[in-house]
């Protein structure tokens, strides 16, 4: 019986070898192992054996069914691997073909650039603050220092609704309206369109947009101002942008600057947007002047405050190099897919 | 300002180049808008005298000379046909070099030696209009006293060199519409004393009299004239100007005109106190009244417009007429003619804000106007009168009538402001001594007095703007430098940086649209009436128009954001731009309850405006946008209603977002006709989101369901209705009969064939049902679903289809 168990194990074996595929493999299951097989059927005949040969035969033939058990299952996993590599190879694609993503839009570069300098002051600790375009000449003007008749008035060319009513000239009357309304202290900027009567060309456009800046509180300084400038510039437009202070005048501020930044896309070395200067004229500034504060209900002695303001066409052109204003508001989409 | 460097000389000693001085003054506050350099590029080009003019042996027009340069005798080949022998000229020698980067060099002309060029005019880059009596196309002929300065360099002789500064003068400071006023700063600049030359005019003593050669001067509006000054010459020699008058006034961009006109304009740049002359004759009985215009009076400038007056404008008058408007300008009828024998000087001071106001009504705005619109100092009108006077009698034009007529109302107010250290060095955020400062608001010529132990500062008369401490901290920073600014920052209470719940709402947006594809842009706020006509917007009551626009394409606050949107579309369309789909955030403004009328703001209302072509584009891509709009914001339970009034839209495709009766959205096609208007062939949707409205239902506070526990039970069902059945009444009537139980229903097809039957379709949707606290079982489901059929027959007479 021995003799016949060996064989058994030998032949299955050798036809576990010999097996190419996983229908052989499992015949030579069937064949020696399965309900009718061989070693089966020899377990079955042990009833004929002694007592002393019958442990001795059974501990061999569950040797060699655990043999060759194992031998199938490593078969079987060789197999399947290959299968596997074989699904593998055959299911390869050609990446670099086109995906399925849906196409992006995009923020239109004023709002672009609106967008990154609200982010910057509102990790500063201010608020935006928002007011109406069609605004009175009362807020526009009158509040600020600018009463009627005030040559100053004549710098900016007015859209009139009625003689009190206008579009607003600038950014500057939301910070009358705030301060009106808003107990010191106060932070703000404010951006939003502006209306000019300039004709349409490549530097000019009757709406444009401006952000208005405003803090008032106890001992602020025109120092304080610069530093905060400081800090904007160097985050908007590159850390190793230098800003410079000139004096100018504003009805509405007192002492008042121009502040030109060293220019963002040479570095200073002199180019076409600077016009070979090294320095942009970027905003306009100063200390709040006391008739402001006043004519809002602040005590100019208790607080001080400053503001600041600038164009956002200006930084968007030069900052992305774009050199016709047009091109910002005939909203082309090749143009516009480029931010 | 126009100011050349060779003036300001006469107030500061000036050592360095136009260029340096433009950047001094720049950061002092004298901001450089342009330089101009003229002479500085022309180089050996001298004076020379024509001795010999011989044909050319090889061409008829050109001309071979001989010319005396002083040193040499050069042989020059030239075309030009107006010279000829004894003529003086300036030549352009070997080496030359000329405006324009033009180089002279010996060379042959036809064969003949040419060593060096005659010059034109032009060629030397001057302006024909500055030398009269030179013609354009040929050699510009000296005159023969010059054979003096034979071999000089021409830029020396004919005084050519000369730097002009341009400045922008901010309104504050009309004092610096001067020389003098540029002059001072200068000097307080460049830390050099300050010169002044005309010292002797203010200590002169002219008497006052009450009527001068029988002129006399009323003033019968005293708020609208502070001081007027009379004074005369005559025995006046009407005549051109000496030439260092015409050359300054000239660089400032004044037009000579003749010596006594030509001295109102010198003085006006000199001191920025404008003048007028008038000839005596023409003064009605000699008596200047300055009064309101009347009523429909009209007056003829010096520009000979007719020019129509009101009781709100001033004007210089005689006894029967007005001589000039005040401030603007002179009347033609008492011109200085080229006969006139006694003149009458005016410098007078007018209210400001009243001149600007005139010269704006009449569309006149002078150098005179926009000098006395920013408020002058009468202080200075006596210096600038007397003035005129010495330089009639200086150059030769005529002899001083002794004394003045100076009627002075109003005295000028001179303001003290306290000298307060300690505020002005923290409003600056620097620190300044007291004696620092002072010795900077002495070089502005301000006076520093004690009373009571506080010191104050006094600014002198032309110094009008000094009001506040602010002003002074603003003199101070300016002389001690604004590039010695520190940088500090704020020390102060934290304050909070949050977006309110509408900036929040907009940028979450901004990031779904693009997500969705869209591009954003940017429109303006008007437009023409016919925009709106255009896309279908009609003209109410409530639409806002601009009294002075720029063009009739922008007359009309929008009222709609649909034109912009339609042409921004169409004007893509004309680019050629396939599958465009865009958005805008912008606002409409209504004037609603004719708040304008009552001097307030009219409403004004941020609009999501979307529109797409192309395509996709059409009613359920729209209506999917708007939709995940709503979600994204945070607005449920609204109705979405069919909409066929609004005529921007197509009739049958478009619908209205409802809470209530509010409509807070309208989306679908635009209207077949306004596609047609804006040229656009193909489908256009439109999306109208009333951001406002989406922030007052928004709601942001998020609160979790449990996830459900027990399984669901699906059904799918399929009924044949009628096409004119709307969906949602199907949806409506599984939804009011299955009440609690369905959790969800999904329409997954839509069909028609013609065996279901003519004018119907068959609607299939997938049931969810599902209750929280246990598994439905399969026979209260089908009760459900029996009564839903049974409804759907009943109300809608659906057929189940099978």
């Amino acid at each position: 019986m021995e003799q016949q168990i060996k064989k058994a194990q030998e032949n299955a074996k050798s036809e576990i070898t010999a097996s190419e595929e996983l229908s052989t493999l499992n015949d030579v299951r069937v064949k020696y192992l399965g309900k009718k097989g061989e070693l089966t059927a020899i377990l079955r005949g042990m009833g004929a054996l002694t007592p002393e040969e019958r442990p001795v035969i059974g501990e061999l033939v569950n040797k060699v069914r655990d043999e060759l058990e194992e031998l199938i299952a490593q078969k079987e996993r060789e197999f399947k691997q290959k299968q596997l590599n074989a699904r593998l190879a055959n299911e390869k694609i050609d990446i670099t073909m086109p995906s399925k993503k849906t196409v992006l839009g995009s923020i239109h570069p004023i709002n672009k650039i609106i967008d990154e300098v609200k982010e910057i002051f509102l990790g500063m600790g201010y608020q935006i603050a928002d007011g109406p375009e069609v605004e009175t000449s009362y807020y526009n003007f009158d509040q600020l220092n600018t009463p009627q008749d005030h040559p100053a008035r004549d710098l900016q060319d007015t859209f009139y609704i009625t003689e009190d009513v206008i579009l607003r000239t600038q950014t500057s009357p939301v910070q009358a309206r705030v301060m009106e309304n808003q107990k010191p202290p106060i932070k703000i900027i404010c951006p939003g369109a502006v209306y000019r009567s300039d004709a349409v060309d490549a530097t000019h456009s009757p709406v444009f947009h401006q952000i208005e800046g405003l803090v008032v509180d106890r001992d602020i300084s025109m120092a304080d101002l610069k530093g905060t400038l400081e800090m904007f510039v160097k985050n908007c437009l590159g850390k190793d942008t230098k800003i410079r202070f000139r004096p100018h005048h504003f009805p509405f501020t007192e002492p008042s600057a121009e502040a030109d930044v060293s220019c963002f896309v040479c570095g200073g070395k002199g180019c076409r947007v600077c016009k070979n200067e090294g320095w942009i004229e970027l905003l306009g500034c100063g200390m709040v002047h006391p008739n402001v504060l006043t004519n809002c209900g602040i005590d100019p002695k208790e607080y001080s405050g400053f503001a600041f303001g600038f164009g956002v066409e200006r930084i968007a052109m030069a900052k992305y190099g774009i050199e016709d204003m047009r091109l910002l508001y005939e909203n082309d989409v090749r143009f516009l897919k480029q931010f | 300002m126009k100011a050349s460097v060779e003036w300001l000389k006469d107030y500061a000693d000036i050592d360095v180049n136009a260029k340096e001085l433009g950047d001094i003054l720049t950061m002092t506050g004298s901001k450089v808008e342009t330089i101009d350099v003229t002479g500085e590029d022309i180089k050996n080009v001298v004076v020379g005298k024509i001795l010999e003019i011989q044909k050319h042996p090889d061409a008829d027009k050109l001309v071979v000379t001989k010319v005396d340069v002083k040193d040499e005798i050069l042989q020059i080949v030239t075309g030009a046909n107006n010279i000829k022998v004894g003529d003086i000229v300036p030549i352009a020698k070997d080496g030359a070099e000329l405006p324009g980067g033009v180089k002279i060099k010996t060379g042959k002309l036809r064969g003949v030696d040419s060593c060096g060029m005659m010059c034109s005019v032009g060629e030397l880059g001057l302006n024909l209009a500055d030398y009269p009596e030179q013609i354009e196309h040929g050699i510009m002929i000296l005159s023969a006293e010059m054979e003096k300065n034979l071999g000089k360099d021409i830029v020396e002789v004919l005084d050519l060199k000369e730097q002009v500064i341009d400045f922008e003068i901010t309104p504050n400071r009309p004092d610096c519409l001067s020389i003098e006023g540029l002059g001072r700063e200068t000097a307080v600049s460049l830390n050099v004393s300050f010169k002044n030359p005309h010292k002797d005019i203010e200590k002169e003593a002219v008497e006052d009299k009450k009527e001068l050669d029988g002129l006399r001067v009323d003033i019968e509006a005293p708020d609208l004239c502070y001081r007027y000054i009379a004074r005369m010459v005559k025995n006046v020699k009407i005549g051109p100007s000496p030439k260092w008058m015409k050359k300054r006034l000239a660089a400032c961009g004044v037009r000579s005109i003749n010596n006594i006109v030509d001295i109102t304009n010198y003085v006006m740049l000199e001191m920025g106190q404008p003048m007028h002359a008038f000839d005596i004759n023409s003064i009605s009985g000699k008596h200047i009244i300055v009064r309101r215009a009347k009523n429909g009076e009209k007056i003829t400038t010096l520009d000979e417009q007719e020019r129509q007056l009101d009781e709100t404008m001033l004007v210089i008058s005689d006894q029967e007429k007005p001589v000039a408007i005040a401030g603007v300008m002179g009347g033609l009828n008492s011109e200085i003619e080229d006969n006139t024998q006694t003149v009458v000087f005016e410098s007078a001071v007018f209210n400001g804000g009243n001149v600007r106001k005139t010269a704006k009504k009449v569309g006149l705005r002078t150098e005179a106007s926009s000098r006395y619109e920013k408020g002058l100092s009468p202080e200075n009108a006596i210096r600038a009168v007397n003035r005129a006077v010495q330089l009639v009698v200086e150059i030769g034009a005529g002899e001083e009538v002794k004394g003045k007529v100076d009627v002075y109302p109003t005295k000028q107010q001179t303001p003290k402001v306290k000298l307060d250290v300690n505020r002005i060095n923290k409003l600056i955020g620097l620190d300044v001594s007291e004696q620092e400062m002072i010795a900077i608001l002495e070089k502005l010529e301000m006076t520093i007095k004690e009373e009571n132990g506080e010191k104050y500062v006094i600014p002198p008369y032309f110094r009008t703007d000094i009001e506040h401490v602010a002003d002074l901290a603003e003199e101070v920073l300016r002389f001690y430098g604004y590039d010695k600014l520190p940088t500090t920052l704020i020390k102060a209470d934290t304050t909070l940086g949050v977006k309110t719940k509408k900036q929040k709402i907009e940028d979450d947006l901004k990031q779904l649209l693009i997500a969705k594809g869209l591009s954003q842009i940017c429109t303006y706020g008007f437009l023409s009436e016919s925009d709106l006509q255009k896309a279908g917007i009609e003209i109410t009551q409530e639409t806002i128009r601009i009294k002075n626009p720029l063009s009739e394409d922008y007359t009309i606050m929008r009222t709609s954001t649909i034109p912009s949107m339609m042409q921004t579309l169409s004007f893509n369309n004309a680019k050629k731009n396939k599958d465009v789909g865009l958005f805008d955030i912008s606002r409409i403004y209504i004037n609603k309850n004719e708040e304008i009328q009552k001097g307030n703001v009219p409403q004004e209302e941020t609009i999501l405006t979307i529109g797409i072509y192309g395509e996709d584009a059409d009613f359920y891509i729209i209506k999917g946008i708007v939709e995940n709009v709503l979600e994204l914001s945070g607005v449920s339970r609204y109705d979405i209603r069919r909409e066929e009034q609004k005529l921007s839209f197509h009739p049958g495709r478009t619908a209205n977002v409802n809470i209530g009766t509010d409509v807070i959205a309208t989306f679908g096609e635009a209207h077949p006709m306004i596609i047609e208007n804006y040229g656009i062939l193909q489908k256009v949707v439109i999306a109208q989101i009333n951001i406002d409205k989406i922030v007052k239902y928004a709601k942001s506070t998020k609160k979790y369901t449990e996830i459900p526990k027990f399984p669901a039970s699906t059904r799918d069902i399929a009924v044949i209705v009628a096409e004119d059945i709307e969906v949602a009444q199907i949806e409506r009537i599984i939804q009011k009969t299955a009440k609690k139980i369905l959790e969800s229903l999904e329409l997954f097809d839509v069909y028609r064939d013609e065996k279901i039957g003519k004018n119907k379709k068959s609607v299939a949707y997938a049931l969810t049902f599902r209750v929280k606290e246990r598994t439905l079982n399969d026979e209260e489901v089908n009760v459900v679903m029996d009564q839903i059929i049974q409804n759907l027959e009943k109300e809608l007479s659906a057929e189940l289809r099978k």
